[in-house]
């Protein structure tokens, strides 16, 4: 089912248009507010191998600020956040589709336009010898890899808007 | 015929009276014959398992992901909400308040149990702590480590969650906690080997009825597994195994 445009929260935000790998495209509302990651947990979901969310754990559900039942049969990107370049997410789908295993740092985008880092790690699930869907564990950061990541991933950002 | 049923060397030592209740009573209510093997190690498990040995297993989730993909050992059941998790603690008068408090160099004592090294070093990542950063303090037993931090000797402790809860009311009033998982899709689990799969139905049915009277509800208690048992699926231990593979690194 495509997503829908976000609803705006009641305080201050900025809008931001996303289009996706697929053609969908959706309005979304950021907030400056973090949520920080939980200590001690981690979230899990799954999706099939159109990235349609097929699991979403009591971390992920509660995280995300959405109803499980309207993270099951959504996209996994459902929680973009414009301020993550594309190229972030470079070789995501081509390193799990080719069995193997991606790392990255990723800024979430909350329901409420509230925004949490994650480390994510997504693997292949490799059953009878196919891919069948990927599994995604999302972990809490180092917030010194943050600090990093946050300028080089607002100058990709800037150049992808440049060459578009 | 007598089957092995070996039971993974991380249980607290309060239960081993529990697991051999378990075992007379799987045995009468299958009508297999059982011997139990409680390896003092995981070195003396795997050779247990190398030497093909063992038919019927309660496995850790780390070895137990080898045992599934590997060896095609067959799951079929684990603990019902008993979930591994794991305790990072110090000693009450340490200065440190969570676990991005701690440094490089920082001594970490803990025991052979991969899972809760495992847990452990991703708990650590928001510190910035890698498995190189830590100067590894390696003893035989959670009372050990227990010791060792309330001593101050080392910087933090890794503990099973259950063998910290275990500890004496003045040990843990010593002790703080740093931070504890609370990921509940990681735990142990049963699993048969392929040549005892004639019999697995009967041994499944034992296993997971074991509540069902007030002699198995005796048996759960002395495991420190009230819930008893609920089945698991060949799908069930393979998202778990999918779920372990993301942890290794």
């Amino acid at each position: 089912m495509p997503l829908t445009d976000m609803t705006r929260p009641s305080g201050a935000c900025t809008e931001a248009r996303l289009s996706f790998w697929d053609g969908a495209a959706r309005t979304v509302y950021c907030t400056e507010t973090e949520v920080p990651f939980p200590d001690g947990r981690l979230i899990v979901s799954r999706t099939d191998l159109a990235g349609i969310i097929t699991h979403a754990n009591d971390a992920f559900v509660e995280m995300s600020g959405y109803a499980r039942d309207e993270l099951i049969g959504a996209p996994h990107y459902i929680l973009r956040h414009p301020e993550m370049p594309r190229v972030a997410f470079k070789g995501l789908w081509d390193t799990v589709a080719a069995g193997q295993k991606w790392h990255g740092w990723v800024k979430n985008l909350r329901k409420d336009g509230a925004y949490y880092w994650v480390y994510a790690t997504a693997v292949p699930n490799v059953r009878n010898g196919s891919i069948v869907g990927f599994t995604s564990v999302r972990r809490k950061p180092s917030r010194t890899k943050i600090a990093e990541l946050t300028p080089i991933y607002r100058q990709w950002l800037e150049a992808e808007r440049a060459a578009s | 015929m007598t089957l092995n049923f070996l039971i993974a060397p991380d249980f607290a030592p309060e239960r081993f009276a529990g697991w051999h209740m378990l075992n007379t009573a799987l045995q009468r209510r299958s009508g297999i014959k059982l011997h139990l093997l409680t390896p003092a190690s995981p070195a003396e498990q795997s050779r247990a398992i190398e030497a093909g040995q063992v038919d019927l297993i309660y496995a850790n989730p780390f070895d137990a992901a080898g045992m599934v993909r590997d060896k095609g050992y067959i799951p079929f059941a684990r603990p019902r909400m008993a979930f591994d998790e794991m305790v990072i603690a110090c000693a009450a008068s340490s200065p440190a308040t969570r676990v991005e408090d701690l440094r490089p160099g920082a001594r970490i004592a803990l025991t052979d149990n991969r899972d809760v090294k495992l847990i452990g070093l991703r708990l650590l990542e928001p510190a910035d702590l890698a498995e190189s950063d830590i100067q590894w303090v390696a003893v035989d037993s959670y009372q050990a480590v227990a010791r060792l931090a309330l001593r101050a000797e080392v910087e933090a402790a890794f503990f099973l969650a259950q063998a910290y809860a275990s500890l004496g009311r003045m040990t843990r009033s010593q002790l703080k906690v740093l931070v504890e998982s609370r990921i509940r899709d990681i735990s142990h689990v049963v699993l048969a080997h392929p040549r005892v799969a004639d019999q697995l139905p009967q041994i499944s049915a034992a296993l997971l009825g074991i509540g069902g009277d007030a002699a198995g509800l005796e048996v759960l208690e002395a495991l420190g597994l009230p819930a008893g048992f609920e089945p698991m699926t060949q799908e069930d231990a393979e998202f778990m195994i999918d779920l372990m593979d993301t942890l290794l690194d």
